[in-house]
């Protein structure tokens, strides 16, 4: 765009003719001053003009700011176009994105129906066991209940059986003093009729015939018996009384020193003992010592019918468990009577075959069951007899 | 003093006599004292009461002491006996029924010299005194005395 400079109403030729009307008017004084006053005009016009002129050239200048701002708009607005454009294409991008946000929405919608219904599930398996649980909590405690009622039940009982052991205790004091009483008094009568029958016997020969005489040696014999008798019956009731005293023992030393002992007694007699060595055992000395003078002494004694003997200890396996034996090959038994060796004053021999109370094996039997293990026997009549215990 | 006492502390009548007769059998000459509880038998060791005025230097040889006696029995007698210095170590046989473990073990607790169970058959019975009148009237040498 090009300024033009001239006002259109300053035309050229007016411009010529002006400075040449001012010259005609000072030549005359009223000419003069009307032309001064046109002069002036003219300057005046002429200055508006100027001042137009201005003005056109700030407006010109203005629009062409105008021009160059809307140039920079155009510019701005086309950039604008392209960010919305840019936008546009982004909007695509997200509406892709969100579509498959909204589709991974769904899943997790479906998902947490799954799951909704395994919760329901689950649910239901929880309440089941809440079921359960209250059944089980019913059931607990009823077997507190239970408990308890088994607890005042076993209370009571040992209750009961302090008491039964107080008793027994009192009973045991009460058999001890039965015991000593009986050790004390009962033979001392025995001592008086056997004492003074031989005093008869002595003192009075010359008037007893030989017939009293047998009489009063059948009263002397009697009262030996029952001496024995008493006897046995202390042992096998201090058998039961006595405190156990648990120790290690040599069982076969212990055959060897009863069979010196019964062998110095009688050393008429032929008798081979044959002991195993080394046959230890748990037990109480005192009364196991019983045991193994009762069988042994047993197994002289029903041997002594024979001109030779062969008396053995040893030991062997029956079921599993180790019993220790002691073997004769003396008179042996009927195996139809083997259940009354055991019992007390139960004798399978008259006292003419062979004497002796009938308490020794229910002794022998009485110490073996304290001692945990048991006892019995084989045998046939006249081809020995085996007795085994377990300890 | 030649022939010193056997003091016999025994309250069954039958015992005493067939005693005596065991020592007669074995020709024991030796006096015989015969107490018939446990306080008679203090009374005369110590010179008291019934036996007031008899000397308690006296002792006897040997004391044979049933256990089983009326009043004072044999044990608490044995350990009265060994509570008195005059008595301390006179020797002392009980001779008795039993043989009680609890007897046995008391009797010697209480310083009994021996403990000899009375046999029923008579003649071991006789054999048994026959042994003791050996052993505590012959060979045995007595404590000397301790006078009072």
């Amino acid at each position: 765009m090009s300024v033009q400079t001239s006002h259109p109403i300053l035309h050229p030729t007016l411009l010529e003719s002006g400075p040449l009307a001012l010259a005609h008017s000072q030549d005359s004084r009223p000419e003069q001053t009307a032309l001064e006053i046109a002069q002036r005009a003219v300057l005046n016009i002429l200055e508006d003009f100027a001042a137009e002129k201005s003005d056109l050239q700030l407006g010109q200048r203005a629009t062409l700011n105008i021009f160059e701002d809307f140039e920079a708009e155009k510019s701005r607005m086309a950039g604008a176009q392209r960010a919305a454009l840019n936008i546009l294409e982004d909007f695509t991008v997200e509406k892709t994105l969100l579509q498959a946000a909204q589709r991974s929405a769904l899943n997790i919608l479906d998902d947490f129906s799954a799951e909704k219904a395994h919760l329901h599930e689950t649910q239901r398996a929880v309440l089941n066991i809440l079921d359960d649980f209250d059944q089980e909590n019913v059931k607990v405690q009823r077997a507190n209940a239970q408990l308890e009622k088994e607890i005042t039940d076993r209370q009571r009982a040992e209750e009961e059986t302090q008491r039964a052991n107080k008793e027994l205790l009192a009973a045991n004091r009460e058999l001890e003093a039965f015991s000593y009483s009986v050790s004390h008094d009962l033979r001392a009568p025995l001592r008086s009729i056997d004492g003074f029958s031989q005093a008869l016997l002595e003192d009075h020969a010359d008037q007893l015939d030989s017939s009293a005489k047998d009489h009063l040696q059948r009263v002397r014999l009697a009262t030996q018996r029952m001496s024995v008798l008493i006897d046995d019956l202390l042992n096998l009731s201090r058998v039961t009384r006595t405190p156990m005293r648990w120790e290690r023992l040599d069982l076969s030393a212990l055959a060897r020193s009863i069979a010196e002992e019964v062998q110095k007694a009688d050393p008429t007699r032929h008798v081979e003992f044959v002991i195993a060595d080394d046959l230890v055992a748990e037990g109480d000395w005192r009364l196991l010592r019983v045991v193994m003078e009762n069988l042994l002494g047993n197994a002289w004694k029903y041997t002594s019918a024979h001109e030779r003997a062969r008396i053995e200890f040893g030991a062997s396996q029956h079921n599993g468990r180790r019993a220790f034996f002691v073997r004769d090959d003396g008179a042996g038994f009927d195996p139809r009577y083997a259940d009354r060796l055991f019992g007390a004053f139960q004798r399978l021999h008259g006292p003419n075959e062979f004497p002796g109370s009938g308490i020794g094996l229910a002794t022998v039997q009485r110490i073996v069951r304290r001692h945990g293990g048991e006892v019995w026997a084989q045998g046939a009549v006249e081809r020995g007899a085996t007795f085994y215990f377990t300890l | 003093m030649p022939n010193q006492a056997i003091l016999l502390v025994e309250d069954n009548p039958d015992d005493e006599a067939l005693t005596l007769r065991a020592l007669r059998k074995n020709n024991i000459k030796n006096d015989v004292v015969v107490a018939h509880d446990g306080v008679e038998a203090l009374d005369y060791l110590f010179g008291t009461a019934n036996h007031a005025g008899r000397d308690p230097n006296l002792i006897p040889q040997v004391v044979l002491l049933d256990l089983k006696l009326p009043k004072l029995d044999g044990l608490e007698v044995l350990r009265r006996l060994r509570a008195d210095e005059r008595t301390k170590l006179l020797p002392v046989v009980i001779l008795t029924s039993s043989n009680e473990e609890q007897d046995r073990l008391k009797g010697y607790d209480l310083g009994a010299n021996s403990y000899v169970r009375k046999p029923v058959d008579f003649n071991q019975f006789i054999e048994a005194v026959r042994q003791l009148g050996l052993y505590w009237l012959i060979l045995n040498e007595r404590p000397p005395l301790r006078r009072a």
